[in-house]
């Protein structure tokens, strides 16, 4: 950590259980969101490269949803580093659940 | 904000089950054919209002500047997110896996209970409130 992230730190001390609870609160979102593009991804039979560009289009969307919503367009307040804790916060934890329904729904519907 | 994340839900779910049926019939009909473009459009909308309506019935999140965290407990007082009593206590049966039973006044519900932070001030301002009106009950 650079010394000037130090100091800034030592002036505007941060809350730590307020992190906690903005980072649970996102990754929350982010799971129940990512079943929901899978859901999505599956019924319009999408397949390789397309369905993944499809998860990346829907997390920008719903980032672009709390940042609208839940930060009130000052993501700084919220987040420490809001380019990777909300814009990118959680993406990839939620790749597993969205492949896992995608599957599910292509194979249901398609397969 | 809660009932309106709460109707997007609800709408969201009603047209994504509809579009998801209407597809799995389209298929079971005509196997190798595209999905026409009415339910792909039903279901791209419905996972939209969906994902709105999971971000607004989320809850708020809390700020993690010592100074502004500082100002708002100020301003709204000093209360959490648990169960407070009538006299300003709040109920830490927060994380307690047996709270169903209630249990949390004692057997029988004359007991103590569990007491959190207890709001001295509080009680001193009610205190002298008591004292001015005569100190009768």
């Amino acid at each position: 950590m650079s010394t000037v992230e130090e100091r800034e730190l030592a002036i505007h001390p941060i809350v730590v259980t307020s992190v906690q609870h903005n980072t649970q609160v996102v990754s929350n979102i982010r799971n129940l969101t990512a079943s929901l593009f899978g859901v999505a991804a599956g019924t319009l039979g999408l397949e390789s490269y397309p369905g993944f560009i499809f998860y990346l289009v829907g997390s920008f969307i719903v980032s672009a949803l709390i940042f609208a919503l839940r930060t009130d367009g000052k993501p700084g307040d919220y987040f420490h580093r809001p380019l990777g804790d909300m814009w990118g916060g959680d993406v990839f934890n939620g790749l597993s659940s969205f492949v896992l329904t995608w599957t599910l729904f292509y194979g249901l519907l398609r397969a | 904000m809660a009932i309106l994340g709460t109707a997007f839900n609800a709408v969201g779910l009603i047209f994504l089950t509809h579009a998801v049926y209407s597809s799995s019939e389209h298929t079971a009909a005509f196997p190798h054919s595209p999905l026409p473009l009415d339910i792909t459009i039903e279901l791209i909308v419905s996972i939209l209002v969906l994902s709105a309506g999971i971000v607004a019935s989320s809850p708020q999140l809390k700020p993690i500047r010592w100074a502004k965290w500082g100002g708002k407990v100020a301003r709204e007082g000093q209360r959490g997110e648990g169960r407070w009593t009538r006299e300003g206590e709040e109920i830490l049966s927060e994380g307690d896996g047996f709270a169903f039973l209630g249990l949390d006044n004692g057997i029988g519900g004359d007991g103590e209970g569990r007491r959190g932070f207890w709001d001295v001030r509080g009680k001193r301002k009610e205190y002298t409130a008591w004292v001015k009106k005569g100190g009768e009950n």
